[in-house]
């Protein structure tokens, strides 16, 4: 029955209350451990297709008479347009239209960022709208930008209003701890450098708009074009069948997408509007810098009396501030916590969210900040780490639905134990170490979503849902998912997704919630349907419903004869059976998170500061898994993009004009298959009984998050020096060696 | 534009300046043009008109430095530049004679700031950022230069042929000064041609970069020894390729604030490469 809740809902960490219509998920969760596809490794369904190059991306999609736009971008941190030629660019060689400043939202008149949109150019070819844009000659008062993000807080420019939280007495439990340790974290800027640019295509059809787009979410993208161009939202149909890469910064429509939409409308043409690969790293969003002041306090036992924090989110001109202090509040069951966050609003390129924004941030300081803590303490950090373990969610008081990341800590002891056998390998200038950092994060999803199953007489089915694959191999999970509760082979479910006028209503791909949000209303479908198999195969056999189920695809009685499903699917000739099914809520009263833990093991040349990277052991705790080699999937990815953010990306901004730097493949530097360490996945795969039908929470997010300070604690735990900054290039490494030898040389005891 | 393709040096020597630019393999003119950092009405591929390939101590300018790499005949230290230089896709199209006239890295010349090397008033880097910059020869420019392979031949003490001239590699390369800005003294229609690398008794190519694979020198140290005497030359450090005559003159180096760490790099680069080509027996 349909039911009316008012729930939290939750998206990368932030929350809101929503009225939501759910149905009862009155299914019980399958048993534990691996299934008969979930639970396994499945290749995924459109390997070969993306393989093959036939999977079609938007940038692949051509459509007849389409027209290509170019953007003029200020090449100004802070400036006033005071005269740009648009009649010149009107003029110029295959233009068929050009909006200017304040024409449209997205269009400013006095940029605030470099690469903040000005003015847009529809030609025929790019080329042309290239040159076009060249021929609007735009003259400029250039204006002071504001650029540092302490002076920001100074002078109070914030995007939003500063965040305090406390919980008991942060001074008392100061006064009280034997040892503090007070320490600065920076992290930099890193950019999301989807391997597909940020673009979209629309065409009007009819009295309706169609946009081809990469994107995570097209029922946001359906809601905010009809927004834009004033449509009901019925009129705008939005297409992703493959996507190439978001992490997040593909969440909303951007600039390219009300762009190419507005031009589409004044032309009668298909528009396509693509950044280019420069226009992507600075126009496309970023994960914002953070300046993290931090102060731990303990008793000599190892028990946290204090957690305490200035967090400074250099967010960029705009955007939304992550919860950088949300591990600080949650990871530990310290009674005293006290937190302050400034979100900076400066004349940078505005942030989006980029794969656990503010926890990865966050993560990196405070898990440093323990191996800081345990080593004055003298307490091994794996002890330390359990004897703050939280055993209910000590920020609203409530019980966690599932928590397991004591099992974690009991799986990376093995892998812990052989500190002492990693250091030995330390050969001349060659130091080697090992270290670990504890993960926490959403990751649970929730309604609505919707999900239908259809069923011939061949005994197929098909998986029908208007959500979108964005490259995490959710099609794949959804077939198994499918299939398990079906009884039937993977390969005889089809998913078909992407299209928001081909399917039920679907959840945004962000914040791990994929699998969580849809897995279980494309279960529901497929028991709905499954029923439904059921009633007529117990009325063909003349057999109670009870008796009977579907394996392997056959029908089967509790009395050992079966028969295929065919032999009941045959008898609908053109008929199908239609199952549908919803997301259930979430469980009331509970706190849904994930966890987990990495150990990295680092050869730090304390000579040259080169750090490599030659393992990480990732345990993480997300419930049930769906498929495990869609999840070791992730996992590696997570961290070939958090080695990445560790040790050599970085976007670099000139500190006097606010330009962006380093805006190619060669001068930023993404981590190359050479800098990948061994990865090691180990997923407990303990499903949530109190989640879903299905038990199983996010994987998308949670393996970026502890990388960072795992390797910067393998880095102290091999030399003693303390990396408080991202990257940790050579010259960051280099200074904390300088500084470890100089604390060495004032008498102070080194870290180890 | 028009594209030439002449079939001799000397039909492409008369092909070239005025407007005209030699292309080989692309890797570096391409982007330049895109960029609108290099002119030309008129590319003169000069794949047909430059030797190509190793004869001896002989290389072809337009032998591609993934020819190089593996080719046994070719001095230790000049093969590791070129396994450590770019990516394979780069190596494979790069040729040897381009590679040494390549255009700095600074993200300031690249994106058209109107800095000193550009023509300007001054160093953007020098005030802004610049990690990856000069810790040598750098009053007016903090640029680095970016070649491996020059660093290298330089330490090897190649000699370069050119449509006009012979000439040791150290005087292809020039400090910019205030009425000129370019780093080379090629002519606008001179073509290298050649290059002659004498044989050594030991060398070796080290180089510090920002990730494993794909990135351009922080600090490139070439050691060549030919009986007792050690030569060196140091990528990533100058407007131009460096010669360094001993270790100690690492204490002459004049850093910025931000590439102070460079010197650090250099120094450990320069004892470990000393350290290696004294102990390695003659070929």
């Amino acid at each position: 029955m349909a039911r009316l809740i008012r729930t939290e809902k939750e998206v990368e960490g932030r929350y809101e209350d929503v009225w939501i219509v759910v149905d009862e998920d009155a299914l019980d969760q399958w048993p534990a451990g691996p299934l008969t596809t979930v639970g396994r490794a499945v290749p995924r369904v459109d390997g070969l297709d993306r393989a093959r190059g036939q999977a079609q991306y938007t940038a692949d999609i051509k459509l007849p008479g389409m027209l290509h736009t170019a953007v003029l971008r200020s090449p100004h941190a802070r400036a006033r347009v005071t005269s740009l030629d648009l009649d010149a660019a009107r003029a110029s060689r295959g233009v068929r239209a050009v909006l200017g400043p304040g024409e449209l939202d997205v269009l400013a008149e006095e940029p605030g960022y470099v690469g903040q949109a000005v003015a847009a150019v529809a030609a025929e070819t790019f080329g042309q709208a290239h040159a076009a844009v060249q021929a609007l000659d735009p003259q400029w008062e250039v204006l002071e930008p504001l650029l540092n993000p302490d002076e920001a807080v100074r002078r109070e420019s914030f995007v939003s209003d500063p965040k305090t939280y406390e919980r008991g007495d942060f001074e008392r439990g100061v006064a009280e701890a034997d040892v503090v340790v007070e320490a600065e974290y920076r992290t930099q800027v890193v950019l999301h450098n989807s391997l597909e640019t940020h673009q979209a295509i629309c065409h009007w059809e009819d009295d309706g708009i169609t946009v081809y787009i990469s994107t995570q979410y097209i029922w946001g993208i359906r809601d905010s074009v009809a927004g834009h161009l004033d449509l009901p939202p019925d009129k705008v149909r939005v297409v992703c069948h493959a996507m190439g890469g978001g992490f997040g910064s593909k969440n909303g429509p951007g600039d390219y997408t009300p762009i190419a939409a507005e031009l589409a409308k004044r032309t009668g043409r298909p528009v396509k509007c693509a950044l280019t690969r420069r226009e992507e790293n600075i126009a496309a969003g970023n994960r914002n810098a953070t300046i993290q002041r931090l102060t731990a306090g303990a008793k000599a036992d190892g028990t946290l009396v204090a957690l305490g924090g200035e967090f400074v989110n250099a967010i960029g001109f705009a955007g939304w501030s992550a919860s950088t202090e949300g591990p600080m509040k949650m990871l530990y069951a310290c009674e005293n916590v006290r937190t302050v966050q400034y979100p900076a609003k400066l004349n940078l390129p505005p942030m989006a969210a980029f794969r656990a924004p503010g926890f990865v941030e966050g993560t990196f300081a405070l898990e440093c900040l323990l191996d800081e803590l345990a080593a004055k303490l003298d307490v091994d950090p794996l002890e330390l780490r359990r004897r703050n373990y939280a055993s209910s969610d000590r920020v609203d008081d409530r019980p966690f639905s599932s928590k397991n990341l004591e099992e974690c800590y009991r799986r990376a002891e093995p892998h812990w134990a052989k500190r002492n056998e990693v250091r030995a390998r330390s050969n001349g200038p060659w130091q080697h170490g090992i270290g670990l950092a504890s993960q926490i994060w959403y990751g649970g999803g929730g309604p609505p979503s919707y999900a239908w199953i259809r069923l011939g007489a061949d005994g197929r089915a098909q998986v029908v849902t208007a959500m979108q694959d964005i490259g995490t191999g959710t099609r794949t999970a959804m077939a198994q998912i499918a299939a398990e509760e079906l009884g039937i082979p993977v390969e005889h479910v089809q998913v078909s997704l992407g299209d928001s006028a081909r399917g039920p209503f679907a959840s945004i791909s962000a914040g791990s919630s994929t699998i969580p949000s849809m897995g279980p209303a494309v279960r529901s479908a497929a028991a709905d349907a499954k029923r439904q198999l059921i009633e007529l195969a117990a009325q063909r056999f003349h057999l109670e419903e009870r008796v009977l189920d579907i394996k392997d695809a056959q029908i089967v009685s509790s009395d050992g004869s079966s028969w295929p499903l065919t032999q009941i699917t045959g008898l609908l000739e053109d008929g199908q059976i239609l199952g549908k099914g919803s997301r259930g809520p979430n469980p009331a009263g509970m706190q849904v998170l994930t966890f987990g833990v990495q150990v990295a093991e680092v050869a730090v040349d304390t000579e040259t500061g080169e750090v490599r990277v030659d393992k990480i052991v990732a345990i993480h705790d997300v419930g049930r898994v769906i498929n495990k080699l869609g999840a070791s999937s992730q996992v590696e990815g997570g961290i070939i993009q958090g080695v990445g953010h560790t040790l050599s990306e970085e976007r670099i901004v000139d500190p006097e004009t606010g330009s962006i730097l380093n805006r190619t493949l060669d001068a930023y530097k993404v981590p190359t298959i050479a800098d990948v360490p061994e990865i090691v996945t180990d997923l407990v795969d303990i499903p949530d009984e109190h989640l879903t039908n299905l038990g199983a929470k996010g994987l998308g997010e949670p393996p970026i998050i502890p990388t960072a300070a795992a390797i910067a604690n393998a880095i102290r735990d091999a030399t003693g020096a303390d990396v408080r900054s991202l990257p940790i290039s050579r010259e960051e490494m280099l200074r904390a060696l300088q500084e470890a030898r100089e604390r060495e040389r004032r008498g102070a005891p080194a870290a180890v | 534009m028009e594209l030439l393709r002449p079939s001799s040096a000397d039909e492409a020597a008369a092909a070239l300046g005025n407007g005209s630019v030699a292309l080989a393999g692309g890797t570096e003119v391409v982007p330049l043009l895109r960029d609108g950092l290099l002119r030309a009405d008129t590319l003169v591929d000069v794949g047909a008109a430059v030797p190509r390939g190793v004869d001896e101590t002989r290389i072809g300018a337009g032998t591609r430095l993934a020819e190089l790499e593996v080719a046994p005949q070719v001095p230790q230290a000049l093969r590791e530049a070129c396994s450590l230089a770019a990516s394979p896709q780069l190596r494979s199209m790069g040729t040897i004679g381009g590679n040494l006239l390549q255009a700095t890295r600074c993200w300031y010349w690249r994106l058209g700031f109107d800095c000193w090397l550009h023509g300007g008033e001054r160093c953007f880097a020098k005030d802004g950022a610049h990690r990856e910059h000069a810790i040598f020869g750098n009053e007016r420019c903090a640029s680095a230069h970016p070649s491996d392979v020059a660093a290298a031949l330089l330490a090897l003490g190649a000699t370069v042929r050119t449509t006009q001239r012979e000439l040791p590699i150290a005087e292809l390369y020039r400090l910019p000064t205030a009425d000129d800005r370019s780093t080379t003294t090629l002519g606008p229609d001179e073509l290298i041609l050649e290059l002659e690398v004498p044989a050594a008794d030991a060398s070796t190519y080290l180089k510090a970069m920002d990730r494993r694979k794909w990135a351009f020198p922080l600090v490139g140290v070439a050691a060549v020894r030919t009986g007792g005497a050690i030569r060196m030359a140091l990528a990533g450090v100058a407007p131009i390729p460096w010669t360094l005559d001993a270790a100690t003159d690492l204490d002459a180096a004049t850093p910025l604030p931000g590439t102070a760490y460079k010197v650090e790099i250099a120094r450990a680069l320069v004892r470990r490469a000393v350290e290696h080509v004294s102990s390695q027996q003659s070929p």
